[in-house]
């Protein structure tokens, strides 16, 4: 083979084996330096830019809202056991089957306004700017899915409704 | 060249010209070049000469490829452009990793925020 073809393709093996290495070398250090992978409201600090004082305040919120997280996630899980045991005894939606179900619709709405009365106060105790960002984007977060599976499911409706 | 006992004498050591190895001594200059014998020219010395310019000059259009690849290579082998692409690559490599990193890492860190204070369940 021609040499000065071994020499610009040795070259160009040579710059994209330093390239990848040194775009690697900075994806784990930008990784590091960005967020702490040990402290689960690392993001919030990078993200909102927290201080020390704002920190502490969303860290006391945060720790005393997990136990009731917790406790609402379990209920809503047996809910959803009972609801499935339900429905596994019967070939018809009966009336306890729907009272089950109405009833862990209950407990998801109760635990989403929990959640909301948190955000809210997690974005108080933020700088007014940066509470009102957070604010929108954790409802975008945690009710813009169900807007999203509703919007897709009248627009897939819609178009059938086109078609006849 | 023998001394006294018998044995063989050794020569002295020799100490060199110095003022032979001067090369700006235009009279020593003068006598080599009257020494020097430089045989006669081959008959049409000069137009084979330029012949033979003109042959190697004729065969580089008819190649352009190899040209180009060679000119390329020759530059890829200077010092100065190797640092050079070396330093651009590391700087452009590590900036653009830090960048998608930071990326990566806000993602992924949210992503756990968002897990632990809203479970999927409850969405």
């Amino acid at each position: 083979m021609n040499r000065s073809l071994l020499v610009v393709l040795g070259a160009l093996a040579l710059c994209a084996t330093i390239f990848a290495g040194s775009y690697f070398v900075g994806q784990r250090a930008g990784a590091v330096y960005c967020v702490n992978p040990a402290d689960d409201l690392s993001w919030l600090r990078a993200e909102f830019h927290l201080n020390d004082a704002e920190m502490l305040r969303v860290r006391r919120l945060h720790e005393s809202y997990l136990p009731q997280c917790a406790k609402m996630c379990a209920l809503i899980a047996a809910k959803k056991a009972e609801v499935h045991a339900v429905l596994a005894n019967e070939t018809n939606l009966t009336a306890a089957a729907q009272k089950k179900l109405t009833e862990l619709g209950e407990l998801r709405a109760q635990c989403q306004g929990q959640m909301l009365r948190h955000f809210i106060a997690v974005s108080q105790a933020m700088p007014p700017e940066e509470g009102r960002r957070y604010l929108a984007e954790m409802e975008q977060i945690t009710l813009g899915s169900h807007e999203e599976i509703e919007q897709s499911m009248s627009d897939h409706a819609g178009h059938e409704h086109g078609t006849n | 060249m023998y001394n006294a006992g018998g044995g063989r004498k050794s020569p002295p050591p020799i100490e060199p010209m110095k003022e032979n190895m001067n090369p700006d001594d235009t009279q020593l200059s003068a006598l080599l070049h009257q020494g020097r014998v430089s045989p006669p020219l081959p008959p049409r010395f000069q137009e084979s000469v330029w012949r033979r310019i003109e042959d190697a000059e004729a065969t580089v259009p008819s190649t352009p490829g190899l040209s180009w690849l060679d000119a390329l290579a020759a530059l890829v082998l200077r010092p100065r452009f190797a640092y050079a692409t070396v330093t651009a690559l590391v700087v452009a490599g590590a900036l653009l990793g830090a960048h998608q990193g930071a990326q990566l890492a806000k993602q992924d860190a949210q992503a756990r925020y968002v897990a632990m204070v809203a479970p999927n369940a409850l969405r």
